[in-house]
């Protein structure tokens, strides 16, 4: 069947071609849409870490804490990406056990998924995952608790500058706290489709 | 007189849709106007800003269009046009039989309801499966939704379980964290199951050719990280400028709809996934679609395409507080929808020319509207474009008599003074409809015709104080 | 949004548009707002050839019938004194509603020039002639609603500041202040379940608050609230906010 392009974009130039001029376009500041005063002379690390858990995320900076924090909720099983995990497994002990290959075949298995995020966003406690850095999207995304590794460095303050960041990359995603919904009745409830849990693992 | 058919369904609605409704927009529409206050200091600018930046887009949609076609080609998506409801289902159709495909999995798209999709490959053996909670819940109770963000905002949580049980999901049990827990069991499966993933699109970037996706559940993730096929259905108005065009809408988008800084998920996607990912979509195709845009499009009402689908309209308006989103039979309801929907019908517009007349024209979504829309100058216009068409309108008083009425003074002084009789007589003798309808519900103040300038005239002589 | 440039004010002499609610109804709150125009100091013109605004028939969707009346109104009312109006929705209709509908129309520059020297009262005395508070004594608590037609204009805060100001008088803060009571002009009787639906949810804010009055700039809101409550059998007093003014004056010897 034929494709309707052409009939749409010349009822789209009949459209258009009476208007006497075209709306411009705006001249204005990005930086209006960020909330400066937030920012101001802060360091970014501890806006994030403050912001995130505005959105029921956390930031740690302690590997060791994060394996604390598994153990204690029976989290045992779970997925890293490989090249993280050489730098992690020394502070996880050896009642874990971590795959470093995703089998989509038995995604219930995986208590937690930690994978590499390219930066976060401090203002809105925000992690941005890439497709090139994501070792497996189905890791981060569909084990109950989710590691987002990221450096001190990676963060940036506001969304214009997570947009000037965002180079070629396919599939850029930002995670602003675990999954959730008010569908029923507006009552909030978090982990839906995606993690219940969502921490980022802020290091050096 | 007979009553408009939204005024009949808001005097039938039951009084716990109403309460459902009423509570969850007054909640929504006050934490929005808090945040907005709270953290940004001119917010009314931001609106106007983002207003202008969307009327340029859509004012230049013959550029704009072929150049994101451009940019998605050249990321290595497919990009397909369907003009109407029926190619855009073919297309899809087509997409899956020459893959074989068989399932489905849709995140939450309000064009794909517009084109009635789920149920066209329904009747074509495909299943397609609704991801999004709340349209989970719709699909599985053969319902509509009410809101164009909070698709169940008409229902409790008691239905809900009762759904789910005769749906099979589990024996009754009304907590929210049950049943959610419950969609989120059955749907993983449906997920890593399927052949492709459908979405729409809240945004479509020119300049990069990225496709921007705004959710809270993870659904749309999971569409696009568990299936080979991605297929995007996007309206032509989605466009906008620039990459950084996106931070002022998405600050100001999830604020107005749910008074959250950010929805949980913001997807920027320009392609199909990489070479070294080992999940996601191989096939990435975008389908813009028309389906009455470009007629919209032509009329002075073209403003109505800036939306970015938020609701805020939608909570703040006391009207469709009242009635609820089904009052509209329609996709879009509330204000918004009273533009859009009978724009959308075309020809058949009289079919919805009595959404713009549900209106008191009270400004209040003119005043949340992240994108400054000026909708009750629109509502304004399509009545006039009803009364051109002639369509039929019960319950509105016939002006014409009144307008000569009042281009006469001799005539309309006579009348001052001859309307005193209405004070003598029992109103539902009245012959004018419009005072009888009035007296229904409220008392008439008594007629005091030519008494003021009886006054003015004694003052001026120097009569009286 | 709303055209609320207005001609810059030079002088006292003023044009009055009643408006046709109180030409039927309302002789009370016209007359206060001329005795209040002359204790300010204005020469208070009112043309007996004036009818209504046009704004029924412009809601009603019937613009062409809408047209004949403004013509008629903008030939009543030529000249260039400010054209002073005691209603934010008459108003609203001469400097937006009556542009939008002549867009088309060769005449539009005279409906456009009428609507530059268009003021609701309240706007007019605190912006147009300066006046920020106001004399006398007016003992009430008072429930002031905002009638939607002066979204986004000044008049909200004018008239709020201005009664705030007066000796005696409390403003009895209400919910939901930003709704629309559900007048709506044709509205009211072409959906006549919302319409009151909407005015009764309105009321019980009110009523929450104790006020002694209610109060507003629009005696079509005030017909609609005042009638439904009195229907209802459950009278609540309603007052323009000029005859709170004029009274004030009144109360402390002023006039």
């Amino acid at each position: 069947m034929a494709d309707d392009r052409e009939a749409i974009l010349s009822r789209v130039r009949a459209a258009l071609t009476p208007l006497p001029e075209r709306a411009a376009m705006p001249d204005y500041d990005t930086e209006i849409a960020v909330m400066r005063k937030l920012l101001a002379n802060r360091d970014l690390v501890s806006v994030f870490a403050e912001r995130i858990k505005l959105v029921n995320g956390e930031a740690l900076t302690d590997p060791a804490e994060l394996a604390r924090r598994f153990r204690a909720a029976g989290w045992l099983h779970g997925y890293c990406d490989p090249a993280l995990w050489p730098r992690l497994q020394p502070h996880f002990g050896g009642d874990f056990q971590v795959e470093t290959s995703f089998d989509r075949t038995r995604i219930d298995d995986y208590a937690f998924g930690i994978t590499r995020a390219a930066g976060a966003v401090a203002e809105t406690g925000t992690i941005v995952l890439k497709d090139a850095s994501t070792s497996s999207r189905l890791g981060a995304l569909a084990p109950w608790a989710h590691v987002a590794v990221l450096h001190r460095a990676e963060i940036v303050g506001d969304l214009p500058h997570a947009i000037d960041l965002f180079g070629d990359d396919r599939n850029i995603v930002w995670c602003t706290g675990p999954s959730k919904t008010a569908d029923i009745e507006g009552i909030l409830i978090e982990g839906v489709h995606g993690p219940g849990v969502q921490f980022a693992l802020v290091l050096d | 007189m007979r009553f408009q058919q939204i005024d009949q369904f808001a005097s039938h609605l039951k009084a716990d849709t109403r309460a459902s409704v009423y509570q969850s927009t007054k909640m929504t529409h006050e934490k929005r106007t808090k945040m907005l206050f709270d953290q940004f200091a001119d917010p009314n600018r931001l609106r106007t800003i983002a207003g202008e930046i969307k009327q340029h887009a859509i004012e230049n949609l013959d550029t704009y269009l072929p150049a994101v076609e451009a940019k998605l080609k050249a990321n290595g998506a497919q990009v397909h046009w369907a003009a109407d409801a029926e190619a855009a289902c073919q297309k899809v159709l087509e997409l899956m039989r020459a893959r074989g495909a068989t399932r489905m999995v849709k995140a939450k798209s309000m064009v794909s309801e517009e084109i009635e999709l789920a149920e066209f490959l329904g009747r074509h053996g495909i299943e397609a499966v609704e991801t999004d909670l709340g349209e989970f819940i719709i699909q599985i109770d053969h319902d509509h939704p009410s809101h164009i963000v909070r698709p169940i905002i008409h229902k409790n949580r008691r239905e809900v379980a009762v759904s789910f049980e005769k749906n099979g999901l589990g024996a009754y049990d009304d907590a929210p964290e049950v049943i959610t827990r419950r969609a989120r069991q059955f749907l993983r499966h449906k997920y890593l199951q399927a052949d492709v993933g459908l979405t729409g699109a809240n945004f479509v970037s020119a300049e990069s050719g990225r496709i921007v996706l705004v959710t809270n559940e993870g659904n749309s993730r999971f569409c696009l990280a568990a299936n080979k096929v991605h297929i995007a259905l996007i309206g032509i108005e989605k466009i906008v400028p620039r990459d950084r065009d996106l931070a002022l809408l998405l600050n100001l988008l999830a604020r107005s709809g749910t008074a959250q800084q950010l929805t949980v998920y913001t997807e920027f996607i320009s392609g199909p996934k990489s070479p070294a990912q080992p999940d996601g979509p191989e096939e990435m195709h975008v389908i813009f679609l028309d389906n009455g845009r470009t007629e919209v499009l032509a009329t002075e009402c073209r403003d109505i395409l800036r939306c970015i689908r938020c609701g805020a309209c939608l909570n703040v308006c006391p009207v469709y507080r009242q009635a609820s989103g089904h009052a509209y039979r329609s996709v879009y309801p509330g204000p918004v929808g009273a533009v859009l929907s009978p724009l959308l019908m075309g020809d058949r517009f009289a079919e919805k020319a009595d959404l713009p007349k549900a209106s008191s024209l009270c400004g209040a979504c003119q005043e949340v509207c992240p994108v400054n829309i000026p909708i009750p100058d629109m509502l304004l216009r399509l009545r006039d474009k009803a009364k051109r068409e002639h369509v039929s309108s019960p319950g509105t008083p016939p002006m014409g008599a009144w307008s000569l009425l009042a281009s006469q003074p001799t005539a309309w002084r006579a009348a001052l003074i001859g309307g005193r009789l209405i004070n003598h007589i029992p109103t539902k003798m009245l012959p004018v409809p419009a005072l009888r309808a009035w007296e229904q519900k409220r008392t008439l103040p008594e007629w005091r015709g030519g008494e003021f300038r009886k006054w003015l005239a004694q003052r001026r002589k120097g009569k009286s104080p | 949004m709303l055209n609320t440039e207005r001609m810059p004010v030079t002088g006292k002499r003023v044009q009055l548009m009643a408006t046709c609610l109180c030409d039927a109804f309302y002789d009370e709150m016209a007359a206060a707002t001329v005795q209040v125009l002359e204790y300010l100091g204005c020469t208070v013109d009112f043309p007996e050839g004036q009818t209504c605004c046009g704004q029924p028939a412009f809601n009603g969707g019937d613009w062409p019938a809408s047209r004949r009346v403004v013509r008629h109104t903008v030939g009543t009312f030529a000249g260039s004194d400010p054209v002073v109006v005691p209603s934010g929705s008459c108003a609203a209709m001469l400097f937006h509603g009556a542009v939008l509908e002549f867009e088309k129309e060769s005449d539009l520059p005279a409906v456009e020039a009428l609507g530059r020297r268009a003021w609701e009262l309240g706007d007019f005395i605190v912006n147009g002639l300066g006046v920020k508070t106001w004399p006398g004594r007016y003992e009430a608590a008072v429930a002031l609603h905002r009638s939607c037609h002066t979204r986004g204009t000044a008049s909200g805060p004018a008239v709020s500041a201005l009664l705030a100001s007066i000796p005696g008088l409390r403003l009895a803060e209400f919910g939901e202040g930003e709704q629309c009571c559900g007048f709506g002009g044709t509205f009211a009787v072409s959906f006549p379940n919302i319409s009151s639906a909407m005015g009764d949810l309105k009321l019980e804010h009110i009523r929450a608050a104790r006020p002694d009055v209610l109060v507003s700039g629009d005696m079509s809101c005030l017909m609609h609230l005042g009638g439904l409550a009195a229907k209802e059998g459950q009278p609540i007093k309603i007052v323009h906010f000029a005859q709170v003014l004029r009274d004030a004056l009144k109360n402390g010897g002023l006039i």
